[in-house]
């Protein structure tokens, strides 16, 4: 199977309106690939088809999902931004207002990639409360992406991507043409191996769960299938926090979502099935 | 010892491969090692930056003037056939030396300022032709020369 | 949204240039902190400057200093791009007023994702 050049050419001009990012001739083999989970779910016969979809309504949650697929192996500190603002601004305040005596916070990172998510939680949360002990257990499927974010070295191009400069200079120090992270920011990481279609971690039960970018890639059953391991270690009180264009609705109607700035927080609606 | 030598030739070869892969190539693995025997750049030019270390030192960037200009094109977006004028050559060249030379002298000690590019088909004074504290490169089968070392 | 990148290299400011075009930015061009200087000076409103370090006749840092010394143009955003890539130099041009900072060698993505982190920039857009 393969795709027409009116939908690499869609496709190559959303990303770049989107992401910048630029997808040139010859990658046509990477839209399709991408794009197959998409069209899987939207029960479509091929990329070409799904993509007419697209062109026929106005931009809407459904582009972001092409975008997203295709822009996800760009790992990326403080990825979309408004997440860790919901997170300093509502979440970690709301907690501790709750539980005024608590002493640390458990925060769970779900696929966390080389490790750029859990370490920029550790950073935000060194930034609005310095003196609460958060525990981060950052889990990923492969084992190369968890000795990268163990090691915690990152290069020129990857500390570019989303991380503001204040924190760089607070938190990296140069390391040959690398940069590293500080041993306070690393000391809060626990980097551990685990599969979402697993039991989950034995380190929960957490405060706060990060599942951004990953249901994208199951089927609906499955989807529900990991919401409900989630929620199975999420304390009553705490909240799930998915990727941009990711949702809770449709899948699984135990939970209730509150508008946070640009984007949305999740938490288990107190008087639902549990 | 070389300026590369101190540098590491290792941290040369990964700046410049990061250089071209985000904004050259777009892509990993088009400039290597080079292999191919000994180096002979037909036409050659010549792009360099002063590094303020003490004593002053330099980086170099020697490829052949057509290399040069499909350098531009890349760094430019411009497909292969399309023509680029010489001053954008001289600028692109001068600009990939700048490039390399500052992400090189954050590799050192002590903070060094670095000069404005200059580019030529004459070798800058100081210096002969390939020769000891080279880093040799292929990009897309051309070869392509950085040189470090002290004035 | 005005961006004004300023670069004494002409490779990149157009590729500076088009990586901004391509997010929806109208540009205008400065060779160095001076050119830059006047263009603010003659009544053209920028949102953003894009900064090189390194230039003749007025550098990057003289250039974000003079620009906050003037407080004349509170809204414009001033970001580093530049291969001064010690930490030393980031902390200094932090310090000089700088609100972000851009290594080179850049991918597009970072660039937008800075932009993203600065407010001037939706996380997803149709333009």
């Amino acid at each position: 199977m393969s795709i027409s050049a009116g939908t690499f050419s869609f496709v190559a001009d959303l990303v770049r309106r989107c992401s910048a990012i630029e997808l040139t001739e010859g990658k046509e083999y990477l839209v399709e690939s991408r794009l197959l989970p998409l069209v899987r779910q939207a029960d479509l016969a091929g990329v070409d088809e799904y993509v007419d979809t697209l062109r026929r309504v106005p931009h809407c949650a459904e582009h972001d999902r092409v975008v997203d697929a295709l822009t996800t192996n760009e790992t990326s500190w403080f990825r979309d931004f408004s997440p860790f603002q919901a997170l300093t601004g509502h979440v970690v305040p709301t907690l501790l207002a709750r539980r005024p005596n608590a002493t640390s916070l458990r925060v769970w990172s779900a696929a966390c990639s080389s490790g750029q998510e859990p370490y920029s939680i550790a950073m935000a949360c060194q930034q609005v409360v310095p003196d609460l002990r958060v525990d981060i257990t950052a889990t990923d499927i492969s084992a190369e992406m968890l000795a990268r974010g163990r090691a915690g070295r990152y290069s020129q191009v990857e500390i570019n991507r989303g991380l503001p400069a204040g924190m760089l200079v607070e938190h990296f120090a140069r390391a040959g043409t690398q940069w590293a992270l500080s041993e306070q920011i690393r000391g809060r990481v626990t980097f551990s191996q685990h599969n979402l279609l697993d039991p989950p971690p034995s380190a929960g039960p957490f405060d706060i769960i990060f599942l951004r970018n990953v249901l994208i890639y199951f089927d609906l059953a499955t989807r529900a299938d990991v919401l409900r391991r989630v929620r199975s270690v999420l304390r009553p009180g705490g909240f799930l926090l998915l990727g941009a264009t990711e949702s809770t609705i449709g899948i699984e109607d135990t939970w209730e979502h509150l508008a946070i700035g640009r984007g949305f927080v999740y938490q288990v609606n107190p008087s639902g099935v549990l | 010892m070389s300026l590369l030598g101190a540098v590491g030739a290792q941290q040369v070869a990964q700046i410049a491969q990061e250089f071209f892969a985000a904004m050259i190539d777009r892509e990993p693995g088009l400039l290597t090692s080079w292999s191919h025997g000994p180096v002979t750049v037909t036409d050659p030019m010549h792009a360099w930056v002063g590094l303020g270390t003490v004593p002053a030192s330099r980086l170099q960037l020697t490829t052949s003037a057509d290399t040069a200009g499909a350098l531009t094109r890349a760094l430019l977006s411009k497909g292969e056939a399309e023509p680029v004028a010489d001053d954008d050559v001289v600028d692109a060249l001068g600009e990939i030396a700048n490039v390399l030379g500052g992400n090189v002298k954050a590799l050192l000690a002590e903070h060094a300022g670095i000069t404005l590019p200059e580019v030529s088909r004459q070798l800058p004074p100081g210096r002969g032709g390939v020769g000891a504290g080279e880093a040799l490169f292929a990009w897309r089968g051309r070869p392509l020369v950085i040189s470090l070392y002290t004035l | 949204m005005r961006a004004l990148v300023i670069d004494d290299s002409t490779t990149m400011r157009a590729i500076v240039s088009e990586m901004l075009g391509g997010l929806g930015f109208d540009t205008a061009q400065a060779g160095d902190g001076r050119e830059a200087l006047d263009l603010l000076e003659s009544g053209q409103r920028f949102d953003l400057a894009c900064v090189d370090w390194n230039m003749p006749v007025m550098d990057g840092l003289e250039f974000v200093a003079a620009v906050r010394a003037r407080r004349q143009w509170p809204y414009l955003t001033l970001m580093m791009v530049t291969t001064e890539g010690e930490r030393g130099q980031i902390v200094r041009a932090l310090a000089a007023g700088a609100h972000e900072y851009v290594i080179k060698p850049f991918t597009p993505d970072a660039l937008a994702s800075k932009l993203v982190l600065l407010g001037l920039l939706p996380v997803r857009e149709l333009r």
